[in-house]
């Protein structure tokens, strides 16, 4: 049997993200269904971050959304960052 | 001797037969088709860490060292946390009203049982991760990320000798992807069951291959038949991801009432509806989705609302084993599933579909 573990998180700050205006091709399962859904955001990083595990898994906080699905009833969503872009200014 | 068309250098990497991968969330239809020389992925987003430890264990015993893959939906992104409670309070009595009115215009029992939904949403990574460990334990052939970005595993994944496959629906997607080391990339269009992107199938797979190089790339998306397979490889992929037409088989664990159901249907008989999870999904139409389409009905809530609205009908559904009111994801080529079939039959049948497309097409014997 697979022992389960821990994964610790970090929360911490990224200067360099916090303010910039990005895209996120956004998503996951939703809530019991075996389905996944694709969603896609727009809006302003805080530079706000979670590193969730080792090796780390890296989210960032988006808010200010500009674009979000009909659906999507909150004004802020956490994006996986390998499904960030950064859109050019 | 014409070269074989079908025999692409993704099935030389798999060490499979055919260009063929069946997704499912039955155990028995991932043995089928790998012992019938396809590749299979078993959906387990839903499931523990403990079941799909048992569940990999179980397909071993069946299907020895053949490949196979454990699909997750991993999260792309994530909203804030709220309670089932907290959600319930907030449905407005209008559409609170116009769910009781369907469930008594159509004669709709309460479920056998409530489904267990505790928290909604949320940034919690913690079940997907220790999903992900028994998968790297376990060290199974491929893992297969349904949805958000397995970058930050696939080290760990090659390190013990396994390949990572991603499904994307975007262009920019694969080539992060790519760039991060998956070892093929799954391009989805719009014709696939339940939520998909918003490109179709043809321009996706399109788009996908011009930036893939020479990673692998899988269509999917409404593809059902030996001719799909082949214009699916016309199209530069080395291989089909399929879906709908396993429901139908023989070793599928779906109801038999709905598998018939799906035998009789076509494209037209599935929706695009945002009736059952407040997002727009490919079902198959039922009362449930028609009567929020007619003119009467209130605006379909946001989800997480409007999924807390359908749930009790959904099981109300399938735990009476209604025909009238059952519902299932499927794919724009359910026309083409038109009889309950081995899942071996199914696979041989696409690949002499596909050849003897290829071989009308060429005027050569493959």
């Amino acid at each position: 049997m697979v022992e389960r573990r821990k994964h610790p998180t970090t929360r911490g700050f990224d200067d360099s993200m916090a303010g910039k205006r990005a895209e996120c091709d956004g998503g996951g399962q939703l809530p019991g269904m075996k389905f996944g859904v694709r969603h896609e955001f727009a809006g302003v990083l805080t530079g706000d971050y979670i590193d969730h595990g080792d090796p780390p898994w890296r989210w960032f906080l988006m808010r200010d959304l500009y674009l979000k699905p009909d659906g999507w009833a909150q004004d802020e969503v956490w994006c996986e960052s390998q499904m960030v872009w950064l859109v050019e200014e | 001797m014409a070269k074989d068309p079908l025999r692409t250098p993704f099935c030389e990497m798999m060490g499979i037969e055919f260009p063929i991968l069946a997704f499912t969330h039955c155990k028995d239809v991932v043995a089928a088709v790998v012992n019938a020389g396809g590749f299979a992925v078993l959906g387990e987003a839903m499931h523990t860490p403990e079941e799909i430890e048992a569940d990999i264990n179980w397909i071993r015993s069946r299907v020895g060292d053949k490949p196979f893959g454990i699909d997750l939906v991993l999260p792309a992104s994530a909203p804030g946390a709220e309670s089932v409670e907290d959600i319930l309070a907030k449905i407005p009595a209008e559409q609170k009203a116009f769910a009781d009115h369907i469930k008594k215009k159509y004669d709709v029992p309460d479920p056998k049982s409530a489904e267990a939904l505790h928290q909604w949403g949320g940034l919690n990574q913690e079940i997907a991760r220790a999903q992900i460990d028994v998968i790297l334990d376990t060290k199974v052939p491929v893992f297969v990320s349904g949805l958000g970005s397995p970058a930050f595993m696939i080290p760990a994944a090659h390190e013990r000798g396994m390949k990572v496959f991603g499904l994307v629906g975007k262009a920019r997607q694969a080539e992060r992807e790519i760039a991060s080391g998956v070892d093929v990339v799954i391009a989805q269009g719009y014709d696939a069951a339940g939520h998909t992107g918003n490109i179709g199938t043809f321009s996706v797979v399109g788009e996908v291959c011009a930036v893939a190089g020479d990673i692998p790339v899988i269509a999917a998306g409404g593809i059902t038949t030996g001719k799909h397979l082949a214009a699916a490889l016309c199209l530069g992929a080395q291989g089909v991801w399929t879906g709908t037409q396993w429901l139908a088989s023989r070793e599928s664990d779906v109801d038999m009432i709905m598998k018939e159901k799906l035998t009789k249907i076509t494209a037209d008989d599935t929706t695009y509806s945002k009736s059952v999870s407040g997002f727009p999904m490919r079902v198959t139409k039922c009362p449930w989705t028609e009567e929020w389409a007619s003119k009467d009905a209130p605006k379909t809530l946001p989800s997480p609302y409007q999924m807390l609205l359908s749930s009790s009908y959904t099981q109300a559904a399938n735990d009476h084993r209604r025909e009238d009111l059952m519902y299932d994801a499927a794919g724009q080529g359910v026309r083409f599933v038109t009889e309950l079939k081995p899942a071996r039959q199914i696979v041989f049948d696409m690949v002499e579909e596909a050849l003897e497309t290829f071989e009308a097409i060429t005027g050569a014997e493959a």
